[in-house]
């Protein structure tokens, strides 16, 4: 449905686009956070690591903001249909958003633990899931800002693939701490960072099936698609 | 269970259309708010239940409105007896200028409904206890109705209208002159009322139709835009204009 026309009260239509954007900045800086501590494990770079970890916290300010705006709105503006779901969906997306913020950062907390005899194999296949993981985030923040129920659904089917690869990511960290006692601090630390990563997956999930109930105003039906063959 | 069915109700004042094709079904004992801007026809529908369009001259309403399978629009329909069934309550207290005993008593006995003085008593109390007015007003019965504060007088005048026991109240912004706190009460005796009387309420308030309705229809330039429950017209509705409307967005 089309909800271009204006609010007649400007003030209140300020305050919605007001908290439309803070979930699209927080979205961008946790875009950000998790490609950079990527990128920090892989090239062993412990300052972008410390930014990262320093940087969370304009991540949970960001959470903090959207939650007193969602107070506000509810106990100012007592939001109907299209408005309302806008200020309940920025209130769980940005709880997604700011665990989101919370495991990248754990992924640069873990970088400064590494050293550097880490498995070819298994970074590549990390990076990979990584990039997967990055293209799912931006997907879905996309398909907030352009209230696209059909991205949202595609991210939501796309989790899957996020399993597959955490499945490969866990075999491999498995394979790595199997080869040599020595690699059991590496390889324990990379197996978190990939269940981080999984996890990462999981919350654009969730940001997808808000978004899909922002957009229709009803819930995605069925269970979502899911592949745990870790171990198998 | 439906109560009321109305069907291609059309309403025009003189050469001026105001009610188009109006088709609802009214769930008996339930609530049901009507809410549109200023002049869409929800009072205007409303005052068709119980035939109070009849009153203008130049109001001329045609269609069906059944209530319990009998068509009140036929000219065979009795207006008094009709009016006995379906009570009204107004956007501005108006009780009568007698007591609040004589302003309960008067309904039931114009319809004949009781025979002794023991008996009205019964009614006068009954009614006033259901209209949650009773503690307020059991030592003063025999004092004026409109020296009550305004919140007490609509609920006299509730207390009226459910006195001669209507199947269905209507309500035309009950509210609208009161303060939060009698608000609250009309609402709360709304939620009660609605275990025996099926009830129909138009107001301006989202809020209240939110509150206190399980149906609502939202009225536009005479048309009945959209029909559902209340929780599905204020969460997700269907039409563009209804969401335009609640949400403030009508310009």
């Amino acid at each position: 449905m089309n909800t271009n026309t204006p609010h007649t009260v400007k003030s209140y239509e300020e305050e919605l686009k007001n908290l439309n954007n803070n979930i699209v900045k927080m979205g961008t800086l946790c875009e950000e956070a998790l490609r950079k501590s990527i990128n920090a494990l892989i090239t062993n770079n412990a300052d972008e690591a410390d930014k990262i970890i320093k940087n969370d916290e304009e991540i949970d300010k960001f959470e903090n903001l959207i939650e007193q705006q969602v107070v506000n709105l509810i106990a100012l503006r007592q939001p109907l249909a299209i408005d309302l779901r806008e200020t309940v969906t920025a209130l769980k997306i940005s709880s997604d958003l700011e665990r989101i913020g919370d495991l990248s950062k754990n992924i640069a907390k873990r970088s400064l633990l590494l050293s550097s005899n880490l498995s070819k194999n298994l970074i590549d296949i990390l990076n990979t899931l990584s990039e997967n993981v990055q293209k799912q985030l931006k997907s879905v923040i996309d398909s907030y800002l352009e209230r696209s129920s059909s991205m949202a659904i595609n991210v939501w089917e796309s989790d899957e693939k996020i399993d597959n690869l955490t499945n490969q990511c866990m075999q491999a960290s498995i394979d790595f701490l199997k080869e040599d006692p020595k690699n059991l601090q590496n390889g324990t630390h990379l197996l978190f960072v990939s269940k981080n990563l999984e996890r990462m997956g999981d919350h654009t999930t969730n940001i997808a099936e808000q978004v899909y109930f922002l957009v229709k105003g009803e819930y995605l039906e069925g269970d979502r698609p899911k592949n745990s063959e870790i171990g198998k | 269970m439906k109560k009321i069915n109305a069907k291609n109700v059309n309403v025009a004042y003189g050469s001026k259309q105001a009610l188009f094709d109006i088709n609802i079904d009214i769930e008996e004992k339930q609530v049901t708010a009507l809410i549109g801007p200023s002049g869409c026809g929800k009072s205007t529908f409303l005052r068709c239940l119980n035939r109070m369009n009849d009153v203008i001259d130049i109001c001329k309403v045609t269609g069906e409105i059944y209530i319990n399978d009998f068509n009140i629009l036929d000219k065979k329909c009795d207006v008094v007896r009709l009016r006995e069934k379906i009570g009204m309550v107004f956007q501005k207290p108006n009780p009568f200028p007698k007591t609040i005993y004589e302003n309960i008593a008067y309904g039931p006995t114009i319809h004949g409904m009781t025979q002794s003085k023991a008996e009205m008593d019964e009614v006068v109390e009954t009614s006033l206890k259901k209209a949650a007015l009773w503690n307020e007003v059991k030592d003063r019965l025999h004092e004026v109705g409109t020296g009550l504060s305004g919140g007490q007088q609509q609920r006299l005048c509730i207390a009226r209208a459910i006195s001669v026991r209507p199947e269905v109240i209507l309500m035309d912004e009950p509210c609208s002159a009161l303060d939060p706190i009698a608000t609250a009460q009309i609402e709360e005796l709304i939620d009660e009322l609605k275990n025996e009387h099926t009830i129909i309420i138009v107001t301006h308030s989202m809020a209240q139709a939110a509150r206190v309705s399980q149906n609502t229809g939202f009225f536009h330039l005479g048309n009945l835009i959209e029909y559902g429950s209340t929780d599905k017209i204020f969460k997700n509705p269907e039409n563009q204009k209804t969401q335009d409307y609640i949400t403030g967005r009508f310009g």
